[in-house]
């Protein structure tokens, strides 16, 4: 192994990268647009759902349960309307996700002892978000119904009636369960596969394409110093986007690191390996830029994004997607950001992740060589 | 194998299969030092299988070969090392300009980096290029890439230089001039190993070796061959040689 030659190699592939605006493009341009994108854009958090509310009630009791209502944070009350009708109208136009319809004589009723009720109809076209607004007006309902009811006694006069079991729940690592504590370091193993792998993809195959791979060849370098020397700015590349978007991260959206700046370091330059080598593999195997680059969007990007357990729950998924899981680097670079980023973890408890990270990153060292040899360096 | 003292690139039996198509059948030759080697034949032939094996480009079947004191078997590296290769397309990096290109090569060469200015600028004097050098070289004519694949390939002094079909799609004046180097070259010492199918080129060449489906047929200076291969002919040239030698085999 010579520096000299991996320089050299290193300083053509920085000539290629500043004189190609699409590559600095995706080096620099993308990972921006993808943590404002993300950052903005993917709240994972339910809050101030919009509800419509039909009173066909109106005395203080059904005025003081809407109040309540639209008091909570997570509803907000946006109209309320005169009949059923016109709440179909306002659930077809999506204009309201929640209508809560209070029947008539609804006071009298509670007054009466006897059960009464109230229709809540939910908008199910996004499964996900009606399940948890379900779950919202359940324990909505639930807290008032147990409010009511304390109230009662004490006005039957007796005194300090408390519940039998009271939850007491407190979040951990994330206090507030806000999903951008989350998404941070999940744009961040993103921009890494699509830095690092997208981009490196391409590297190879372009010298197969204008005929230079024959040049190579001819040139006393080795694969080993070939692959190093154009792995090497990119490498840079990927690094500077880590700290950009750690940066981005704690500025725009106060997203603040707990644990060691030095293990994200670690972490990341680990994971960094993991996607260059990746990319150089699709790269030497496919030998076609436009094939490399389809090949890379399916086999990094994609399953980084679905299959890491950072938009969609691993958990929920069937058997063989959750095997396959185990085989995405990014699901063990995102769970150590997490550790980092909200569990304050140290090396001692995140070693497993990072051990798995190094040996996907031998294996894969070990598959270009066998390539490279292959194409006869 | 121990090549005689003035053999440079010597050969025995050298084959090259591609699975059950061979493409190099078991040829012999040798190559002097300092001789203008030129090796003919048409497309397919076997010309381009043959010089990439003898640069350690890609390794033979089976036979023995000897290239600047090396084993083409085992010391591929090192005679990457001692010979300049320049392929058809002359492929160098168009986005990068002449001066980027030949430190590029310099570096990979492992030339000491005191001595780079002087090859740089020496380069560039012979080429004729010091007042491109710093433009793109995709915006250079062919006869001035070419010139730059040439400097390129023999910036760390070389020992043999191997050109494959060096003058494809330049022009005629561009291919005479490109000759009288290459005879500047050979006169200083460097052996040139030279594929090609213009026959009017081919009269430059000191020996010749004609190869046709993979197999030597014809070796010699071009008079010699000639007389050879139309011995009823006076008239006939080099290019009748080819029709000839390369008609037989195909029939």
């Amino acid at each position: 192994m010579n520096l000299r030659k991996i320089l050299a190699i290193t300083r053509k592939e920085v000539y290629h990268l500043i004189r190609d605006a699409r590559s600095l493009y995706l080096a620099f341009a993308i990972p921006l647009l993808l943590i404002l994108l993300f950052g903005y854009a993917l709240s994972l958090d339910v809050d101030n759902i919009k509800t419509v509310v039909v009173d066909h009630d109106n005395t203080d009791l059904s005025r003081d349960f809407v109040r309540r209502l639209n008091a909570s944070t997570y509803f907000s009350v946006t109209a309320h309307l005169p009949d059923s009708r016109t709440v179909t109208q306002y659930l077809d136009h999506s204009r309201a996700t929640l209508a809560i319809i209070i029947p008539p004589k609804w006071t009298q009723t509670i007054r009466a002892d006897r059960e009464a009720t109230i229709q809540v109809l939910l908008d199910g076209s996004d499964p996900n978000f009606a399940g948890i607004t379900r779950g919202y007006i359940t324990a909505f309902v639930d807290r008032y119904n147990q409010k009511s009811l304390i109230e009662f006694l004490n006005r039957q006069g007796m005194e300090k009636i408390r519940p039998p079991v009271e939850g007491r729940i407190r979040v951990w690592f994330n206090e507030n369960l806000e999903s951008r504590n989350f998404i941070i370091p999940g744009i961040i193993a993103i921009i890494i596969m699509i830095v690092g792998a997208m981009m490196t993809s391409l590297v190879i195959a372009r010298e197969y394409e204008n005929g230079t791979m024959e040049t190579i060849r001819s040139l006393p370098v080795s694969g080993n110093e070939f692959m190093i020397g154009k792995a090497i700015p990119y490498f840079f590349i990927a690094l500077t986007d880590v700290l950009v978007a750690v940066l981005m991260g704690q500025v725009l959206f106060g997203v603040v690191m707990k644990a060691g700046f030095l293990l994200l370091i670690l972490a990341s330059s680990i994971y960094i390996l993991v996607a260059l080598t990746l990319g150089l593999l699709i790269s030497v195997v496919t030998k076609s830029q436009l094939v490399a680059n389809q090949a890379a969007v399916l086999i990094t990007y994609l399953p980084s994004l679905l299959l890491s357990n950072f938009v969609f729950p691993v958990v929920n998924m069937p058997k063989v997607l959750q095997l396959l899981t185990c085989v995405v680097p990014a699901t063990y670079y995102i769970e150590i950001l997490n550790g980092i980023y909200l569990k304050n973890m140290t090396l001692a408890q995140m070693w497993p992740n990072y051990l798995v990270l190094i040996g996907m990153f031998v294996f894969l060292v070990l598959l270009n060589m066998l390539f490279m040899k292959k194409e006869g360096f | 194998m121990i090549p005689s003292n003035d053999e440079i690139i010597r050969v025995n039996d050298l084959e090259k299969r591609f699975g059950p198509f061979v493409a190099v059948d078991k040829i012999s030759f040798s190559v002097k030092k300092g001789e203008i080697f030129g090796f003919l034949g048409s497309n397919g032939s076997g010309k381009s299988t043959t010089i990439r094996m003898l640069c350690g480009i890609i390794s033979p079947t089976s036979g023995q070969g000897v290239v600047a004191g090396h084993d083409i078997f085992r010391e591929s590296e090192k005679i990457k090392q001692s010979i300049g290769y320049m392929s058809q397309r002359f492929s160098l990096y168009e986005d990068l300009n002449p001066y980027e290109n030949l430190r590029f090569y310099l570096g990979v060469y492992s030339v000491p980096q005191p001595q780079w200015m002087e090859r740089i600028s020496w380069i560039l004097d012979m080429t004729r290029l010091k007042d491109v050098s710093r433009r793109l070289t995709r915006e250079l004519p062919p006869g001035w890439r070419q010139r730059l694949a040439l400097g390129c390939a023999l910036l760390h002094r070389p020992d043999i230089l191997f050109l494959d079909e060096p003058t494809s799609g330049v022009d005629p004046i561009t291919r005479r001039n490109f000759w009288r180097f290459i005879g500047e070259l050979a006169s200083e010492g460097i052996t040139v190993f030279v594929t090609t199918h213009y026959m009017d080129e081919a009269r430059h060449c000191g020996r010749i070796v004609m190869i046709n489906e993979g197999r030597i047929v014809a070796t010699g200076s071009p008079a010699d061959i000639i007389r050879q291969s139309c011995p009823d002919k006076p008239d006939a040239d080099l290019n009748d040689a080819f029709v000839t030698l390369m008609a037989r085999r195909v029939c």
